[in-house]
Parts: C-alpha cells; structure tokens; sequence
C-alpha cells in the first residue's frame, strides 16, 4: 500500500479521470461503430497531498481539468485510475442552491439543501435562525423561493452553505452573489470560512489575486498533469510567465 | 459551535481496502439519507399539490375517473363484465398506477436529478426511493379508496384481507428493482424514455386492468399471462384476496417475491458500480 502522510487530510494518487466509454447514445446508433468511442481523459494520474488546516489553490488554463478535479474530491466522479483518499473526513463542494425545490418556502429549502448536503435535521434546525439572519431574508422566509428574486434566491442558497460547514471544502471559484452589500458580507464570510485553521480547502479560481491572498500552497494542472505544486508565490511566477 | 456532520461523501474512492458488501453499504446509507428521502418526498408532494386547482383532490379523482373510463369501456362497448366490475378495475387501476408511474420517472430520474448529482454525491438509489415513496403515498390513497368502494359495489368483508401485505411486498419489490435497471439505463440510452411508453403500454394490455385473463383468455395461454408478468399477478392476487375471498397462487407470488428480491440486490450493486460515471454523463 502506498504510503501516506499522516498530516495528511487528502490524498491523490495516480488520479486518472476519462469520458471515454460513457456518453450517452440512442438506438440509431446501436449498430454504428461510432457509439461509444469518445475518449476524452481529463486527468492523467495526479498525485498530490493536501495537509489538514491548508489552503491549496488549484490553477490552471480552461480545460485543464480543474473543475473535474474538485469533484473526483468531492466523490461526485469515480476514478478510472488511482484513488483518492479524504481520510474519514467530510467534504463539500461548496454547491449553491443544490436540492431547491422552487414550490417551497425559503425556510423549507434550508432544511432539504442541508439534508442534502449530508447535514443532519437537528444541527439544521439549530443553525436555521443563523442561516435566515445571514440572508436576511426574514420577510419573506415563509413564501415560496418561487417568489424569490434571483439576488434573494442566491442569498438564501449562499448563507445555506456559508452557515453549515463542512471539515473540508471545496470551491469552484470564490463566490460573490447578490446585491454590493451582500457581495461584501459574502466575501467576508467566505475569507473566514476558508480561514478557519481546523478547514482543509481546496480553491479553484481564475483569480490569481484571490488564490495570492488566501492559499498557503498552489498546484498548475496543465492538459490533466500537475505541472508545479508548491509555495504560493514560486507556482504563481511561473504560471504567470507561462501564461505571457 | 460547530455543527455535527454526517459524511456526505466517501470517506476513499479507491479501493484500497475491501469495498463494503453492497447490501450493507445500502443500509447505512439508507439510515443516513432516510431524512432526505422522506423530506424531499414530502415537499414533492407539497408541490405536486400546489401546482393544480384541486390539489391532492387529483389524487383521489384521477384513479376514480379513470376507474368510470375503463369500466364504461369494458361494459358498454366490449359488453363484458365481472362480479364487483369497478372494483375490480379500480383494484387494477392501483396496481398499475404505482408501477407505470415508477418506471416511466425512472428512466429520465437522472437527467432530471442532474442538477444535484453535478453538485453533491448521493447515493443515486435514495433518489428512486424518494420517487417510489412519493408515488407510495399516491397509491396509498387509492388502496385506501378500494376500502370505501367496496360496500358501495356490495363486496363482501375481505376476510383474507391481510393476503394483500405479501402481494405488496412483492409489487413494491419487483418495481424498485426494475425502476433501478431502468434508471440506470436510462442514463446512457437517451431514447429509452420514448421507448418506455410502448413497451408499457403492451405491458398494460397484458396486464388485464380492465379484463381477467383468466376467463377472457384461452387456454394455456391465460395461465402463464397472469404468472409471468408480476404486475398481472399482484392484480389477480388482489383481487382474489379483496373481491372473491380465495386465495392467490402462493408458489408463484412466493418465487417472484424471492425472483426481485434478487433482482433489487442486484440492481442496487449495479448502481453502486456505475453510479459515479452518471455525472460525466448527464
């Protein structure tokens, strides 16, 4: 077995993500040679460690395989290839609005995104007065999301996922929603989310500024492959001068 | 304080250990997801409810008005009927209700559920199991109305009425397995959900709602009509348990019970396997 870092809150060995033998075909292409023969490998055997407590950023052109990267993390893609091993701990992309069933009230989707999420109904009920305070959305809590404008939507759907926290988070570009003010508490909750000591997390982003400010360590995935991890600063000049 | 978690996830996507036995991995799932499956199953029906006039009244009118459809069919214009005739459609009517509506959703349930299975990992049964128990809860109601009809049409008090616990059992079975293979077909065969509703409706002309196989079919045709096609055997066994107080072929209800049985292990282990290709996918 492959030795691991006990420091370690993830681990990735030998990933290797593909689309090759799974797109969907119709029965006009049953007998054709064609179906089925897409091959399109995303990620060609990763290996990095994440340390308990860190911020690594993850960096990377369009199409580089970021965004398949958090979610083999997150168990939504299984390896073709390789593992990836969380350790026992609980991970979560960090999903805006997942499970929201338009028809119900504001309060209601608290409760089935939370359970969705993996929460359990007493820490939701317990954290739901919080939740509600940080969209405030207090007025309308009780109507229909339906009824919801699409700022007061990504507010409620935001503060879900601000409030109930995870041991490790994963995060598809760092998020700012709603009006200015909201988009300021926004960035100030999720700057303290991601700084929490004890919270393992994984960042992608575009924004270097952001990945600059907040991760300890980078790692450049280029065409699939990690092409550099390591100190901030070191991954970041020379992706910078690659990207000139 | 932070809040108390329950994993959402795998704790390793690998293998580097022994996989847990799918059956076991089922039930601690189950336990852990059994708040969102009925939540979510709960607010379907809350939303079902608020997208029409009547609201859960359709629950009640549609088999009703079905049952009016079917048996004016059957006694006006083929002219053939059967003791407690409305009953006996209303019986079948339920029967099938449950399973068409389960099958017909399994197909596209992951196209459908594509917005939450990009985002988070959940076992994909649970996502059937809250389809099933939503579509439960509907045909619950439509038992319950077989109940209020039958000294209206003069049935006679079922005394073998608990006969219909194992008939259940076996339908609720025989469906989940099948919506399961179903559902994770549907997921790589794009056509299948225009297929489906062929094959069903040859289903439910085999199936004898509106007829008995029995009598209307010759011999030794009607025999294996109504034993290799489960639904039409959990409509016969209803109705011999509920209409003509005998009792339904227990070796056939027996074997297909021990038959889907199988077939839901096997379904849930094939959905295990597969289910994370479903997001590269859909």
């Amino acid at each position: 077995m492959e030795h691991t870092d006990p420091s370690s809150a993830i681990t990735v060995r030998g990933l290797k993500i593909s689309y090759r033998t799974v797109r969907s075909f119709s029965f006009k292409t049953i007998f054709s040679k064609k179906h089925n023969m897409n091959r399109y490998e995303a990620l060609h055997g990763v290996d990095f460690d994440v340390r308990r407590g860190e911020i690594l950023g993850v960096i990377g052109e369009n199409g580089s395989g970021k965004s398949t990267l958090l979610r083999a993390l997150a168990g939504i893609f299984s390896p073709d290839e390789g593992y990836v091993n969380t350790h026992g701990a609980n991970v979560s992309l960090l999903a805006i609005g997942v499970g929201f069933q338009k028809e119900l009230t504001g309060r209601e989707n608290i409760m089935l995104s939370g359970l969705l999420l993996g929460f359990d109904k007493k820490t939701i009920r317990e954290k739901t007065d919080e939740i509600i305070e940080f969209s405030s959305l207090q007025r309308v809590i009780d109507s229909p999301v339906s009824t919801y404008s699409s700022g007061m939507y990504s507010k409620l759907a935001f503060s879900i996922t601000a409030v109930l926290e995870p041991d490790i988070l994963l995060i598809d570009e760092v998020l700012s929603v709603g009006d200015r003010r909201f988009r300021k508490k926004s960035a100030r909750r999720m700057r303290e989310l991601i700084s929490n000591a004890d919270r393992t997390v994984v960042l992608v982003s575009h924004n270097l500024e952001s990945i600059r400010r907040l991760c300890s360590r980078v790692l450049w995935l280029d065409a699939g492959e990690v092409r550099m991890i390591g100190d901030t600063d070191a991954v970041l000049a020379a992706y910078e001068e690659y990207m000139d | 304080m932070k809040p108390t978690l329950t994993p959402t996830t795998p704790s390793s996507l690998e293998v580097p250990a022994a996989p847990r036995r799918p059956l076991r991995r089922f039930g601690a799932d189950l336990r852990r997801f059994f708040p969102y499956v009925t939540t979510s199953a709960a607010a379907s029906l809350k939303t079902d409810v608020s997208s029409s006039h009547l609201g859960w009244l359709w629950w009640i009118l549609e088999p009703l008005l079905f049952m009016m459809v079917y048996t004016f069919i059957a006694l006006v214009v083929f002219q053939r009927s059967m003791p407690y005739f409305p009953v006996f459609v209303f019986i079948g009517l339920t029967v099938w209700q449950f399973f068409n509506r389960n099958v017909t959703q399994s197909v596209t349930l992951m196209r459908h559920s594509r917005g939450i299975i990009r985002k988070v990992y959940i076992p994909k049964q649970m996502l059937m199991l809250e389809a099933l128990s939503v579509n439960a809860f509907k045909s619950l109601i439509s038992l319950a109305l077989v109940f209020v009809l039958m000294p209206f049409f003069k049935v006679p008090f079922p005394v073998r009425v608990w006969q219909i616990l194992p008939e259940l059992l076996l339908l609720v079975l025989f469906t989940f397995g099948f919506s399961l293979i179903l559902m994770h077909v549907g997921v790589y065969v794009g056509d299948l959900s225009n297929a489906i509703h062929v094959i069903l409706r040859l289903f439910f002309y085999l199936s004898g709602v509106f007829y008995d196989i029995t009598s209307r079919v010759p011999a030794p045709w009607n025999y294996y009509l109504v034993r290799v096609n489960p639904v039409a055997l959990v409509m016969a066994s209803m109705r011999s348990s509920l209409l003509y107080q005998t009792d339904p072929d227990w070796i056939w209800l027996g074997g297909w019970t021990l038959v889907s049985a199988v077939l839901v292990a096997l379904a849930i282990q094939l959905v295990y396997k597969q289910e994370n290709s479903y997001a590269k996918v859909l």
